[in-house]
């Protein structure tokens, strides 16, 4: 600005001012509101009662929610196991090798489909009752008929989806490494055969290392997303059967919009959250550390 | 010893490509065979009859899907829309004018990406019932654009910061005041994360359960989504009204990546700067 009028300047807070008042209203306030709701016991007719962080020691005690948390754990667990290192691998290998776009459009693929859609095509190959995969294990048992609930058994049902959830979020975490793996330069690689070593002590003493700020990356949008994990379990079990593979997210969901426990509701969110925060936290102060040197 | 390892990685992309594609064409084959033929042939066999058109004919008048489409393609355009104009501006002013308080500004827009959604929720639907927008196509439009700007700011913010400061300069030196640099200069130059924007933006919106489900509660109001979720589940429908709405209502996102395939890697990557 060479001349910074007074006009200028009201110009400047009515072009920030739209996107700012939506987030204000619609995220900020909202949010602040929720952490005063887990204070109050509420069934959203009549007047809330404070009972203080009653709806927290609540959830301690509560079995459906210790059920829900280790659900919860157990995915956040298996998608660092298998999507994560997965991709990982695929897209190490997957780089330098011929015809390497064909098998990435295929773990692509199901990037463009939504989690709902991803939850339907995979309960007609879970589907007990002339599903996909017990059609293939009847035909590999040589005609037997296999009839395995995938899907209403404990925990089944949790692993079920958890293999369709890796069916959806490997492509995500294999774009980021494939990023990251352009990023690194090939010396050091080239360096390290002619020194004798092979493919496998390559990839863990020199391209791993290179890659660890992808990586931290993945960890914790991997992270995060199976923290929040709802869609598809929304749609394929409803948390059920009996509540058996309720994660947190599911588990506010019910105890709000269809057991009338907002108080409870808020509380459990408010908990999430302060796991994804602390999650986060790290990542959100670096960025805010590097904006601030662009000031 | 080379070749073995090769020979057993090949065979395993192999294997994993099956995985990978054999969902895909139990569901495309089932969007095409007859209910009955459905329940008594295996999967993979291939359909007698060519009953796709009957059975989205079926699908859509017993599911209703053509209303929730329209709603959500008038969320996904609206909701796009506003919030590449709000956040457009919005990083402008805060990469070249410099209100006070710019970060903080900033800040206050990007923590709307920080919380899971589920800390919206409540409120939001206190919020929405007070004001008379539940259940409302208003009141879907707005929810989605007010969470879709922070994004959009990231990107915008990140791309305005690359543009040369000399032709703006220019522009100044000629006459030109703030709104009209951002007019003549860099909305024209903004195609680049405004596709990024568009492609994300209008998928995300296209494929939301969490808030419709929340949100809204008639057929003229739910998106896409909550209309498929309620198809399947105990009194769904059958797997092939399922899987004949799964590929007819891909299609939009599907199509959106195809289009704008070349800026699918730089959304990917402010997605990865933002964590």
């Amino acid at each position: 600005m060479i001349h910074s009028t007074v006009k200028d300047k009201f110009i400047s807070y009515i072009l920030v001012l739209p996107a700012l008042l939506f987030v204000t209203v619609f995220l900020l306030y909202p949010m602040l509101d929720n952490v005063f709701i887990s204070f109050f016991k509420s069934s959203g007719l009549g007047k809330p009662e404070f009972i203080g962080v009653k709806n927290y020691i609540r959830a301690f005690q509560d079995s459906n929610f210790i059920l829900s948390f280790s659900n919860t754990l157990i995915w956040v667990i298996f998608t660092l196991a298998v999507p994560v290192i997965g991709s990982l691998l695929i897209a190490v290998f997957l780089k330098n090798l011929k015809g390497g776009t064909f098998y990435k459009s295929i773990f692509f693929l199901p990037l463009t489909l939504s989690f709902v859609s991803t939850g339907i095509i995979w309960m007609n190959v879970f589907s007990s009752n002339n599903g996909v995969l017990n059609t293939i294990l009847s035909l590999l048992s040589g005609g037997e008929k296999v009839k395995i609930s995938w899907l209403a058994s404990v925990p089944l049902n949790t692993v079920s989806m958890l293999v369709a959830w890796t069916w959806q979020q490997l492509g995500t975490s294999m774009v980021l490494f494939l990023m990251g793996l352009t990023t690194i330069p090939n010396d050091p690689i080239e360096a390290s055969i002619i020194d004798g070593a092979n493919k496998w002590q390559t990839f863990i003493h020199v391209t791993f290392p290179m890659l660890k700020p992808i990586t931290t990356v993945v960890i914790t949008q991997a992270l995060v997303n199976s923290f929040k994990t709802f869609d598809l379990i929304y749609v394929i079990t409803r948390g059920g059967p009996y509540r058996s593979s309720e994660t947190l997210a599911v588990t506010m969901y019910r105890e709000t919009f269809t057991m009338f426990n907002i108080g409870y509701g808020s509380a459990i969110s408010v908990i999430l959250s302060a796991i994804i925060i602390m999650i986060t936290g790290k990542y959100i102060k670096n960025q805010m550390t590097r904006d601030l040197l662009h000031y | 010893m080379k070749n073995k390892a090769s020979i057993l990685i090949h065979s395993l992309l192999i294997f994993l490509v099956i995985l990978w594609l054999m969902p895909v064409y139990s569901s495309l084959i089932a969007a095409f065979k007859g209910l009955d033929e459905f329940a008594l042939t295996p999967f993979y066999s291939i359909p007698q009859k060519f009953v796709f058109f009957q059975n989205v004919r079926d699908t859509y008048s017993e599911y209703r899907l053509h209303y929730h489409l329209f709603s959500s393609a008038i969320y996904a355009g609206a909701g796009s829309l506003l919030a590449i104009v709000f956040s457009s501006m919005a990083a402008y002013s805060l990469i070249r004018l410099k209100p006070k308080f710019n970060f903080l500004l900033f800040i206050i827009i990007y923590s709307g990406t920080i919380f899971p959604f589920q800390m919206y929720l409540i409120p939001l639907h206190k919020m929405f019932n007070a004001l008379d927008l539940y259940n409302t196509r208003s009141g879907m439009i707005l929810i989605y654009t007010a969470i879709t700007i922070p994004f959009s700011l990231f990107v915008y913010r990140g791309f305005f910061t690359t543009i040369p400061k000399s032709i703006e300069d220019a522009a100044i030196i000629d006459g030109c005041g703030p709104i009209s640099v951002f007019v003549k200069i860099f909305i024209p130059q903004a195609a680049a994360p405004t596709a990024v924007v568009a492609l994300f933006q209008m998928s995300w919106i296209w494929n939301d359960l969490l808030f419709g489900l929340v949100l809204s509660r008639s057929e003229y109001v739910r998106p896409i989504m909550v209309g498929m979720a309620a198809m399947s589940g105990i009194g769904g429908g059958s797997r092939v009204y399922q899987m004949t709405g799964v590929l007819t209502t891909s299609i939009p996102t599907i199509l959106l990546f195809i289009i704008l395939k070349k800026y699918f890697i730089s959304g990917m990557s402010s997605v990865a700067s933002m964590k």
